[in-house]
């Protein structure tokens, strides 16, 4: 069953375009990330289906009832600010349950949903401590608390991370995957960190410039990245600028390179992702090492060749393997599959990102 | 923090030094000064003779004739408080929330009465409102009311005149706490279902409630001390407490029986400001 749907959503500011074209179709449960450089759109995007922004054209559509025109407290929706906008006059457990206080939800019902949710978020026993009493990692449960109580139909979360240090940061995101999945909350999350959007989303949306750049799972995203932005948005990558030779042929420079697929003739961007690279004796192309970085688990060799430089990162090899005795200016071979060297139209947008 | 904290404390002391030199000379000592005189004992002929008496704050108290100028007085401030406060609130809210441009020349169009002396202002409502005023004359020519109608001199131009002299200082008291008030928490109310309405009566009203006890105490002062406005617009029927104070001082110049007028007048001032306060206060924290 779709939850949310948007159809072709554009927002003008005056002349300037903040979101354009944007659709969506999420499914009950899923869990969709809007992802994305700052001003790509993503906030503008969520403001519009809680109701804050009103499109300039396009449509709304939660749970089948198309809700464009619709005021934010008429749209089924529970939001998690970026501050997470608590009340600062009201206890923990007047926050919470403020939203069922407005859908009339009688006083004995309320408390024990209350509980419920703060037994949820792990909150229990600080039901009567204002928000300002409380941590940056407890209030933010209780914005949680606060917009889950009321089962909307769909649950918003506007960087909800990003006011937290990073070892909470991590653990806030465990349990909010948790937490979604248990009750199937259909979710939708904007965030600029790529990694918080790979860890906990189903599908992500990449926005540049008001636009969507892509829309798919982490691993489509990642492994079969739409464009030169989208490649150098999630992960990091190596681009390789040359024309295709023959199919599975890529030529840069005086170099043939591994490919997946391509018409011949075609200029394009070759895209080959650090971890793809197989380094060692043996190979098809050569290079030398400029640096060599050693992140414990793994390994990061900068290597010059014919067909420019290259980023490669693997496991850090055991210590007996040759390739730890590897330093700056040895010679090495470099090779890759050719389904790991992805074939992208050549643009330089992806050298801004 | 300690060591560093008293070693800037002398400096600052030494800054609010001539603000404490001035008050204690320009307000402190004619205060003490007055107070003194009210203990005295009027004499046609001498004036003033030397006394430690209760006597004019008694018969002040019991006088009907006051006793019915403090109740005009305080009828007065206490409808123009409310009045300032009803219509400032949403005009604060609107100022509170404006961006750039246009909130820079609202605050100035806000302010700009105050660059206007009471006496002028009320001069204006006088040709506005006399019986051979624009607002008469409109009254005429549009033949409902052939005969010129009473405008001037009654309660009604007086709280309007206050109004208009008080309505800054309560917009922009309410403006500067509304401003403080995150606009995100407006927001999560409207998404949790809560009307304009509820969002303003749950949300923006409990948290502004600082600013609407200040700018209500400092409008409430104003209107309790007005001087200018209700003998201009009031005429010689309509008698405030400052006015009276004034005409003990100047005309009958019994300086002792003023000087008890002006202290009635200044605690009952203080302790309806404190009682209006500690209402509100109390609504905030229910029991």
């Amino acid at each position: 069953m779709t939850s949310l749907s948007l159809d072709g959503l554009r927002r003008e500011y005056g002349a300037t375009v903040a979101v354009d074209r944007v659709d969506l179709e999420m499914q009950q449960g899923e869990l969709v990330a809007l992802l994305g450089p700052s001003g790509c759109g993503k906030t503008t995007t969520l403001r519009m289906v809680a109701g804050f922004v009103a499109p300039t054209s396009g449509r709304v559509v939660i749970g089948g009832r198309d809700v464009t025109a619709a005021p934010p407290y008429a749209r089924d929706t529970g939001m998690v600010f970026q501050g997470y906008a608590l009340f600062p006059h009201m206890s923990v457990a007047e926050n919470v349950g403020f939203g069922l206080e407005m859908r009339r939800v009688p006083r004995a019902e309320r408390g024990a949903r209350i509980a419920e949710a703060l037994r949820l978020v792990r909150l229990e026993g600080l039901a009567e401590r204002r928000p300002a009493q409380l941590s940056g990692g407890q209030q933010q449960r209780v914005a949680l608390a606060r917009a889950l109580v009321v089962n909307p139909a769909v649950f918003l979360l506007d960087e909800p991370l990003s006011n937290l240090d990073a070892r909470l940061r991590a653990e806030v995101r465990v349990e909010i995957r948790a937490l979604q999945q248990r009750l199937g909350l259909t979710t939708l999350f904007v965030t600029h960190d790529q990694e918080e959007a790979l860890t906990m989303a189903d599908r992500l949306v990449v926005m540049q410039g008001g636009r969507v750049r892509q829309t798919g799972t982490p691993e489509e995203v990642y492994e079969r990245p739409a464009d030169l932005f989208v490649a150098g948005f999630i992960g990091s990558c190596n681009i390789l600028r040359g024309v295709v030779e023959a199919p599975g042929a890529f030529r840069a420079g005086a170099m043939a390179l591994p490919c997946a697929g391509g018409a011949p003739g075609e200029r394009a961007a070759l895209v080959v992702r650090p971890e793809r690279i197989a380094i060692g004796p043996e190979g098809r192309l050569p290079g030398r090492i400029d640096l060599v970085t050693y992140l414990g688990g793994t390994t990061e060799w900068h290597v010059t060749t014919d067909a420019g430089a290259l980023r490669v990162s693997q496991k850090t090899p055991d210590a007996a393997d040759p390739r730890r005795l590897l330093r700056r200016g040895d010679g090495v071979m470099l090779d890759w599959r050719p389904e790991a060297g992805r074939l992208l139209s050549d643009s330089n947008e992806g050298e801004q990102a | 923090m300690n060591e560093s904290g008293r070693a800037a404390g002398r400096p600052v002391a030494a800054l609010v030094l001539p603000a404490v030199v001035l008050v204690l000379l320009m307000m402190v000592a004619p205060m003490v000064l007055l107070f003194r005189y009210s203990l005295n004992i009027f004499s046609p002929t001498e004036l003033m003779i030397q006394a430690l008496t209760a006597r004019n704050y008694l018969s002040a108290v019991t006088d009907p004739y006051y006793l019915a100028v403090m109740a005009t007085t305080i009828r007065m401030a206490v409808l123009c408080t409310l009045i300032a406060l009803a219509a400032g609130f949403p005009a604060a809210y609107t100022l509170a929330r404006m961006r750039g441009r246009w909130k820079a020349w609202l605050t100035l169009a806000t302010v700009f009465p105050l660059m206007v002396g009471n006496v002028v202002r009320a001069a204006g409502w006088m040709t506005l409102l006399g019986n051979a005023g624009l607002l008469n004359a409109a009254l005429k020519a549009s033949g409902l009311f052939p005969d010129p109608v009473q405008l001037m001199y009654t309660p009604m131009a007086v709280a309007l005149g206050i109004v208009t002299v008080v309505l800054p200082y309560m917009i922009l008291t309410l403006a500067s706490v509304i401003e403080g008030i995150p606009r995100g928490l407006e927001e999560a109310a409207l998404n949790l279902g809560a009307r304009p309405l509820t969002v303003f009566r749950r949300v923006v009203l409990p948290l502004a409630l600082p600013g609407v006890v200040a700018g209500s105490a400092l409008v409430f002062i104003l209107c309790m001390n007005a001087y200018a406005t209700p003998i201009l617009l009031g005429g010689p029927q309509f008698t405030m407490m400052a006015p009276a104070v004034y005409d003990q001082f100047v005309k009958t110049t019994n300086w002792p029986f003023g000087a008890a007028l002006a202290f009635i007048l200044l605690a009952v001032t203080l302790a309806l400001t404190l009682a209006g306060r500690a209402l509100l206060q109390r609504r905030r924290h229910p029991a």
